[in-house]
């Protein structure tokens, strides 16, 4: 009885060892997205969506392509990436399709390099989890950051 | 005045601790939680040192890959913030918790619960810090997390909130000892030690414990706005929204500069104490150290913007910081030229102590003038986040806390212990520390002037700086090996050391009167002083009783005066700080979650605060609540 219950202790130690090494994990190094997802099931998937490090550079990349243009907050219907609903399907894969390749002339499976967009793909599928307040502050964070067409310049 | 064994046994019942792990949680004696508090700090020291010296194999040669840009960060970090929150600051109020009462005479601290409850939010500190570590949530964004690099937008994940939780723990930790030690050293002094009879020790921890309170509510204010800047997205540091990210660095350096002096002043006192004792003869210049502590302790909270000269300032600020930085030099200057010229003109003493005390000064003297460098701000923006910085800022805080922190050690031993440690071994130590120190750190300066820049992770060849970066290395292994010297001999002098008796050193100051190691109850009768060196000035050490024995018993005297008040029960033993630290720990740790646990968690605390003030005596029979039948 003990050593099982040792043993359970040690597994969900374990466990949660692993969670928050690839939550809080920062890599700085070789990418492992050099090309588009194959397949809902890509092993390098975990590796973006699960944590939130790649997340929160997919969020800047976000402001720097533009993309708040159109998917600002309060955007409604299919512009509107908050409401958990997707036209072309919710897996990685197709989120990374539907932003890389049906964006009709602005066509950015040629002009965004793919890790970014690995990235932009996993900040787009967390924003379901992300209250409009937190959206706000991060936005007013990344001002100074060049924000496509809109950036005003560095805070003064 | 040697008790009887009846007084003896009557004293060893009242303020016994219960036995076995019921004891160890619910002690008061201020003597274990200070012993918890310094074997914590030094095993912190160790493992901090190791990252030290993990970083200087990193730095040894150029484009070194022993670690990448992210586990040098977090390894930076993590040594930083242990040895600056964990290390430095609790060390310096472990000693205060140990040799406070036992200078004063007294049974036990002011707050007695509150000295335990302070241990066990700093252990909660340490966890937090270190489990997280385990957990691959290190902290990496340095000791001093600036925003918006520590914001909600560039720090996602909970890295920074476990640094910024970690300060908070440490600093209610801080607060509660220097309460305590502020209360016990001006209203629970022995009858005749008057405030000009205090010994400079006493002066030191008392001005450190009023720096502490005023320096620490700044730090723990900027943490929480950081939190909740990141928690509940306010703009505190957000100057896009009109908030403003140098309030920041304002707010923490109002905090940070007084604590290197919270550090450093301790230290003083500390040698102050040795210099006494092993020159054999009074302080020379007694009331101008008291005077130069107090200075720097007001000048300490007037200079903390030179931290921040390269973030741009008016003319006039540059000028006045950087008087003020130069200014404290001033009475730096004269507490060492008092500590040299006891020394010189008494009959000097070059017992292990004594060492670390010329080791300090040499040391501290070096980086004090590299202070005055760093003091100027046109030289200062030259030589910002260099190496020129990284060698200052280890030579004061080493040279000048740790070193004496060093020489304390060895000093009060023998009165917590009992037991004498090796002269030999601790010379072989003193000598392998101080000496790889000085080669470790004295290059530093020069690559901070080749400029290498701090807080990087390697540099590409062809700078110039392999070979300093290799005397580095080697001068902080010799350093470690000297560290492991110490500790074996501390550890070995524990079982082995020869018996030390009341007063091995001949000193002159109130711990010493009593048998060693000190009882749970320190002295049997209650001490009167009348004069600086009481052990010295009279050959038998004048005594008064009346404080009961029977019972948890502590005199009260007057702030100025010491004249005895009144006589104030003493807290027993209780769960209660225990219980209410984890309380508290419960409440910090889901504040890095979510905001509703400042709500929730204050339910448990309230519970554990409520059965820790629970009334023990009966109803008053008069007044407004008296008894009605």
């Amino acid at each position: 009885m003990a050593i099982g219950r040792g043993g359970a202790t040690t597994a969900v130690l374990a466990a949660l060892l692993l969670a928050a090494c690839g939550r809080e994990a920062r890599d700085i190094g070789p990418s492992l997205g050099e090309t588009p997802p194959r397949g809902g099931s890509d092993p390098r998937i975990p590796y973006y969506q699960d944590n939130v490090y790649q997340v929160a550079q997919g969020g800047r990349y976000f402001g720097w392509y533009g993309c708040v243009a159109c998917h600002v907050e309060g955007a409604v219907g299919v512009r509107d990436l908050g409401d958990g609903r997707w036209q072309h399907g919710g897996g990685f894969d197709q989120v990374y399709a539907a932003i890389a390749r049906r964006h009709g002339a602005l066509n950015y499976a040629a002009r965004i390099p793919a890790e970014p967009l690995w990235q932009l793909t996993a900040y787009v599928r967390d924003l379901p989890q992300h209250t409009p307040e937190k959206r706000r502050r991060l936005a007013i964070d990344q001002v100074g950051e060049p924000h496509g067409r809109s950036w005003s310049g560095p805070v003064r | 005045m040697i008790p009887d064994l009846d007084r003896r046994d009557r004293l060893s019942l009242t303020w016994r601790d219960p036995p076995g792990w019921w004891g160890f949680l619910t002690t008061v004696d201020h003597k274990r939680i200070a012993a918890r508090y310094i074997v914590t700090a030094l095993l912190l020291l160790f493992l901090a040192g190791l990252l030290a010296l993990d970083m200087r194999w990193q730095l040894s040669w150029a484009e070194n890959d022993r670690m990448g840009p992210q586990l040098y960060n977090e390894s930076f970090s993590l040594h930083g913030s242990t040895m600056l929150f964990l290390v430095s600051v609790p060390a310096m109020e472990a000693m205060a918790l140990w040799l406070v009462p036992l200078m004063l005479g007294q049974r036990n601290m002011a707050f007695p619960r509150l000295g335990a409850f302070s241990y066990w939010l700093y252990l909660g500190g340490v966890l937090t810090l270190w489990v997280a570590h385990a957990l691959d949530v290190t902290p990496d964004l340095g000791w001093f997390e600036y925003p918006p690099l520590s914001g909600p937008n560039y720090a996602p994940g909970h890295r920074a909130d476990i640094w910024a939780q970690m300060i908070t723990f440490t600093e209610v930790a801080a607060l509660c000892a220097s309460v305590n030690v502020a209360a016990t050293i001006l209203k629970m002094r022995p009858p005749g030690m008057t405030l000009a009879r205090m010994p400079v020790f006493l002066w030191a921890m008392l001005v450190a414990s009023l720096m502490t309170i005023l320096s620490m509510p700044a730090i723990m204010l900027v943490t929480s706005m950081l939190i909740a800047d990141r928690l509940v997205s306010t703009h505190f540091f957000a100057p896009a929204a009109n908030g403003d990210v140098l309030l920041f660095q304002h707010l923490f350096w109002f905090f940070g500069h007084p604590e290197v002096y919270i550090i450093f002043i301790p230290a003083t006192g500390f040698v102050s104490s040795i210099v006494e004792t092993f020159a054999r003869r009074r302080l020379f210049g007694h009331h101008v150290l008291v005077l130069a502590i107090l200075a720097i302790g007001c000048l300490a909270f007037g200079l903390w913007v030179h931290h921040m000269f390269a973030v741009g300032l008016p003319r006039l600020g540059n000028d006045f910081y950087t008087a003020a930085s130069m200014a404290i030099a001033v009475p730096a200057g004269l507490q060492i030229f008092c500590w040299i010229a006891t020394m010189a003109t008494g009959r000097t003493w070059l017992a292990t102590p004594m060492l670390w005390v010329l080791g300090f000064v040499a040391t501290f003297v070096l980086g004090g003038l590299s202070g005055v460098m760093t003091a100027s701000a046109a030289l200062d923006l030259q030589l910002t986040d260099s190496y020129f910085v990284v060698a200052h800022f280890h030579y004061v805080l080493v040279g000048g806390a740790m070193f004496p922190l060093f020489g304390a050690f060895c000093y009060w031993y023998p009165k917590a212990t009992g037991r004498m440690m090796s002269e030999r071994w601790g010379r072989v130590a003193f000598a392998l520390i101080v000496g790889g120190f000085n080669l470790g750190f004295a290059p530093m300066h020069l690559l901070g002037l080749m400029g290498m820049p701090r807080r990087v992770y390697t540099y590409p060849a062809g700078m110039g700086w392999e070979g300093l970066n290799q005397i580095a290395t080697l001068g902080s292994a010799i350093a470690v090996a000297g560290g492991l010297v110490f500790v074996a001999n501390a550890l070995l002098s524990y079982w082995r050391g020869a018996p030390a008796g009341a007063d091995p050193w001949g000193a002159s100051t109130l711990e010493w009167a009593g048998e060693s190691p000190s009882p749970p109850w320190n002295l049997a009768y209650t001490p009167v002083v009348d004069s600086l060196t009481p052990l010295w000035d009279s050959p038998v050490l004048r005594v008064m009783d009346g404080v009961a024995i029977e019972r948890r018993e502590v005199i009260v005297t007057s702030v100025v005066d010491a004249a005895p008040l009144y006589r104030q029960k003493s807290a027993a033993p209780s769960i209660w700080p225990v219980v209410a630290a984890l309380a508290v720990t419960a409440m910090f740790l889901g504040s890095i979650f979510t905001p509703w646990a400042i709500a929730a968690g204050a339910l448990p605390i309230a519970a554990a605060l409520t059965g820790w003030f629970w009334p023990q005596r009966g109803r008053a029979t008069t007044g407004p609540l008296r008894v009605r039948s």
